[in-house]
C-alpha cells in the first residue's frame, strides 16, 4: 500500500513537472506572441515611415525636375529612377563619403574613374540595376536573331517535319562549307548545339527525340552571360547557309521545294535583319544616354566635360563587355557578303607583298633577309589582331589608333633602311602611303570579322571622337577594308598597280 | 555683327571643325609628327574664341578614290593643294572641287592653294587662271610655300574665320537655344565650356 502511494506520488510529481513545463511553454508562447505583435507594430511604423520617406523623396525629385513644365513618359521614368537613387543614398553611406571626398580633392582626376567603377560594383545601386535591365533587354532582342542564324534558315525551322529531319540528320543539311580555316572542331560543337535550339522551338511536336539531345546543349534563356558568351563563341564559326549548292544536293526532297524560294527569303530575311539591327543600335544609344544621365544625377559633380567622358567610358565598358559577342554576331550576319568578299581577297593575296597592294617601294624592305623571319609590318598586324579580343568599342578604337601608330613607326624604320645616307629626314607619311600599308596589314590579319567589328564601331563611336584621331583612324581602317574587299573583283582597277 | 547672334551666351565657346586635305597638302603643309598618321589637330584663338581644328589627310590615289566620301563627310572645310609647277595637279583640284560640292553642297569652305611659290620661275599654272577659277566655284585662293613657311598660317586663320562665320550663320538660322540639339552629326560641334548648372531635360536627348 505504502509502495503504491509512493508510486502515485512519483507519478503525480512527474505530472506536476510536465504541467509546469507546459505552463512555462505557454507563457513563452504568449511572450513570443506579444513580441510578434510589437514587431508587427514596429514594422508597420517602419513601413509608414518608409512610405513617407518615399513620398518625400519623390517630392524632392519632383522639385529637381520642376523646371521642365509638362512631363513626358521619359521624364516620368527619370524621376522614378532619381527617387530610387535618393532612397538608396538614405540607406548607404558611401555616396556621401565619396561626394565629400570629391569636394576635398576636386583636382584628382583618378577619383572620378575610381568612383564610377565603385558605383558599378554596387549591384543594388539603381544605376547598376538600370544597367542590368537594359542589358537583358538588348540581349533578349539579340538572342532570337542570332540563335536563328544557326545554319538552318528559319522557314525550315518552323516546319516540324523538317525540324525532325534536322534533328535526326543534322550533318546532311549543314555541310561545313569552305569558310574559315581554323574551325573544324568548333563547327562540330555548333552542330550539336543547333538541334537543341530547334528542339526548344518544337518541344511539343518532337518530344520523342528528347533523349538524343546532348545534355550540355540545352540553352537556357535565363542563363548568365558567361553561358551566353560560351554559346556565342561556338556559334561564331557556324558555317553560313548561303551556298545553296552544298545544301540542296543531298537533302530531303521536302526541303528542296523551299530552296527555290530561298533567294527571295534570304533577301527578305536580310532586310528584316538590318531593320532589327538598326533598332537595337538605337536602343543601345538610348540605354547608354539614360545610364549616363542617371549617373550624372546621382553625382552632380561628374557633370563636367572631362568627368562626363570618363563616366561614359566606364558605363560603356560595363554595358558592352558581356554583350559584344552577341552584338557582333548580328553585325556579322548583316555583313556576311562583305566578309566573304574580304575572305576571297584574303586568300587571293595570301602571299602578296606590300608592293602588290600599292605600298611604295621605299616603305618596305625588299630583301627577304632584312627582317629575319618576320614580314613587313608584322608588329602592326599583331596589334590589329588584338582588336577582336577586346569587348568594348572604346578599347577597340584605341587598338586601331595604336595599329596606325605602329605602322608609322615601321614605315619610318624601313625608310631609314633605304636611305643609306644617314640624314634622318623625318617626313610623316600621308594618307597616300598610309592606306596601302593599312590594306596590307588588314590582309595579313586574316580576319574577315574585322569588317563587322568596324561596322559596329562606326555605330558606337562617340560624336566627340568622330572628327578626332579615333575617327580618322577608324575611317582609314574602313577605307582599307573596303579596298581589300574590292581587290578580288578589281580586275579593272588594279592590274596596273600590280606591275609596280 | 556675327558674334552676337549665337543664342545669347557666346562667351566661352569652343568651335570644333573638321578640315580635309586633298592633294599634296600633307607633306607640304603639315610638319612631320612622329607616330601620328596623316592626322593633325591644331588649336587656334580667333577673336577671343577657341577653335579646334582636326585636319584629315585623304588619299588622292585613284585606287582609293571610291572611298573618298567617307573621309569628306561631316567636314566643314577643305584644303585643296596643287603644285604651281604642275598643271596636272591643278586639274586634279578641279575634279575634287566638283566632287566636294556634289557631296557637301555649299556649306563647306573650300581653299584652293597654289603651293611652291618659291619656284615661281617654273610656274605652269598662272595666277589669274587659278584665282578666277577659285572665284567661279566659290572658293578662296591662297599662295603658299611650304619650303619657306610662307602663307600657311594665314591660310589656316582665314579658313577658320570663314568656317566660324558659316557656323554662326547656321546657328542663327536654327534660332535661339538651338545649340543643344546639334541637329545632325554634320556641321560644327559647339561645346559650352561651363558645365550646365541644371542637368534636367535635354541632357538625355542629345543622342
Amino acid at each position: 500500500m505504502i509502495r503504491k502511494m509512493f508510486r502515485c506520488q512519483v507519478e503525480l510529481r512527474a505530472y506536476w513537472r510536465k504541467l509546469k513545463a507546459f505552463v512555462k511553454t505557454l507563457s513563452l508562447q504568449r511572450q513570443m506572441m506579444e513580441n510578434l505583435i510589437i514587431a508587427k507594430a514596429r514594422q508597420d511604423a517602419l513601413q509608414r515611415k518608409m512610405e513617407e520617406r518615399r513620398l518625400r523623396l519623390q517630392e524632392e525629385a519632383n522639385r529637381r525636375f520642376a523646371a521642365s513644365g509638362a512631363m513626358t513618359a521619359e521624364e516620368q521614368e527619370q524621376r522614378t529612377l532619381y527617387t530610387s537613387v535618393l532612397e538608396y543614398e538614405q540607406d548607404h553611406d558611401w555616396p556621401k563619403l565619396w561626394k565629400a571626398n570629391m569636394k576635398e580633392n576636386p583636382n584628382d582626376v583618378t577619383l572620378v574613374s575610381r568612383l564610377v567603377s565603385y558605383l558599378l560594383s554596387q549591384s543594388d545601386h539603381p544605376v547598376v540595376k538600370l544597367l542590368r535591365k537594359h542589358q537583358y533587354r538588348v540581349y533578349n532582342r539579340l538572342y532570337p536573331m542570332i540563335s536563328k542564324s544557326l545554319p538552318q534558315s528559319p522557314n525550315l525551322l518552323l516546319r516540324p517535319s523538317c525540324s525532325t529531319h534536322t534533328l535526326l540528320h543534322p550533318e546532311t543539311q549543314r555541310k561545313p562549307t569552305s569558310t574559315v580555316s581554323s574551325s573544324s572542331q568548333s563547327v562540330s560543337t555548333s552542330l550539336s548545339l543547333s538541334p537543341s535550339l530547334s528542339h526548344d522551338l518544337h518541344a511539343n511536336c518532337d518530344n520523342e527525340e528528347g533523349e538524343e539531345l546532348p545534355a550540355q546543349a540545352t540553352v537556357d534563356r535565363e542563363n548568365s552571360f558567361e553561358d551566353l558568351e560560351q554559346f556565342l563563341t561556338q556559334m561564331d564559326w557556324a558555317p553560313p547557309h548561303s551556298s545553296r549548292g552544298d545544301v540542296g544536293s543531298d537533302s530531303d526532297p521536302t526541303c528542296d521545294s523551299s530552296m527555290l524560294n530561298e533567294g527571295h527569303t534570304q533577301e527578305l530575311e536580310m532586310r528584316a535583319l538590318k531593320e532589327h539591327l538598326k533598332a537595337i543600335v538605337k536602343d543601345i544609344h538610348i540605354a547608354i544616354d539614360q545610364l549616363l544621365s542617371l549617373c550624372l544625377l546621382s553625382f552632380e559633380f561628374l557633370n563636367t566635360a572631362s568627368s562626363k567622358d570618363l563616366c561614359l567610358a566606364s558605363i560603356e565598358e560595363a554595358f558592352f563587355t558581356p554583350l559584344w559577342s552577341a552584338l557582333v554576331a548580328l553585325f556579322r550576319k548583316v555583313n556576311r557578303e562583305r566578309e566573304q568578299a574580304f575572305e576571297t581577297s584574303m586568300k587571293l593575296y595570301r602571299d602578296a607583298s606590300p608592293g602588290d597592294v600599292g605600298v611604295p617601294l621605299k616603305l618596305f624592305p625588299q630583301e627577304p633577309g632584312t627582317l629575319q623571319g618576320s614580314y613587313p609590318y608584322e608588329s602592326a598586324v599583331q596589334e590589329l589582331k588584338l582588336l577582336v579580343k577586346d569587348c568594348c568599342p572604346q578599347k577597340k578604337l584605341e587598338c586601331i589608333v595604336r595599329t596606325l601608330r605602329v605602322i608609322c613607326a615601321c614605315a619610318e624604320d624601313y625608310r631609314c633602311l633605304h636611305e643609306v645616307d644617314s640624314t634622318p629626314k623625318t617626313a610623316a607619311i600621308g594618307a597616300d602611303d598610309l592606306l596601302p600599308i593599312l590594306s596590307f596589314v588588314a590582309l595579313q590579319c586574316q580576319c574577315p570579322q574585322l569588317v563587322s567589328e568596324c561596322a559596329a564601331l562606326e555605330e558606337f563611336i562617340h560624336e566627340g571622337y568622330l572628327i578626332g584621331e579615333e575617327g580618322y583612324c577608324l575611317t582609314s581602317m574602313q577605307s582599307a577594308l573596303a579596298y581589300v574587299e574590292s581587290l578580288h573583283t578589281g580586275g579593272a582597277h588594279f592590274p596596273a598597280d600590280k606591275l609596280i | 555683327m556675327a558674334a552676337g547672334g549665337a543664342g545669347g551666351n557666346s562667351g566661352g565657346k569652343t568651335y570644333s571643325f573638321k578640315v580635309v586635305l586633298l592633294g599634296e597638302g600633307y607633306k607640304l603643309i603639315i610638319p612631320p609628327l612622329p607616330l601620328q598618321a596623316s592626322f593633325l589637330t591644331k588649336k587656334l584663338n580667333i577673336t577671343g574664341k577657341r577653335v579646334n581644328l582636326a585636319i584629315w589627310d585623304t588619299a588622292g590615289q585613284e585606287r582609293f578614290h571610291a572611298l573618298g566620301p567617307i573621309y569628306y563627310r561631316d567636314s566643314n572645310g577643305a584644303i585643296l593643294v596643287y603644285d604651281i609647277t604642275d598643271e596636272d595637279s591643278f586639274q586634279k583640284v578641279k575634279n575634287w572641287v566638283k566632287e566636294l560640292r556634289k557631296m557637301l553642297g555649299n556649306e563647306i569652305c573650300l581653299c584652293i592653294v597654289g603651293n611652291k611659290i618659291d619656284l615661281d620661275k617654273d610656274r605652269h599654272v598662272s595666277v589669274e587662271e587659278a584665282e578666277s577659277y577659285a572665284e567661279s566655284v566659290g572658293a578662296k585662293h591662297y599662295h603658299t610655300s611650304a619650303k619657306l613657311n610662307k602663307g600657311i598660317e594665314e591660310l589656316f586663320l582665314d579658313l577658320c574665320k570663314r568656317m566660324m562665320e558659316t557656323a554662326q550663320a547656321e546657328e542663327r538660322l536654327k534660332g535661339n537655344g538651338a545649340s543643344q540639339s546639334a541637329s545632325s552629326r554634320r556641321g560644327v560641334q559647339i561645346v559650352d565650356d561651363e558645365p550646365q548648372a541644371t542637368p534636367a531635360g535635354g541632357c538625355c536627348s542629345s543622342g
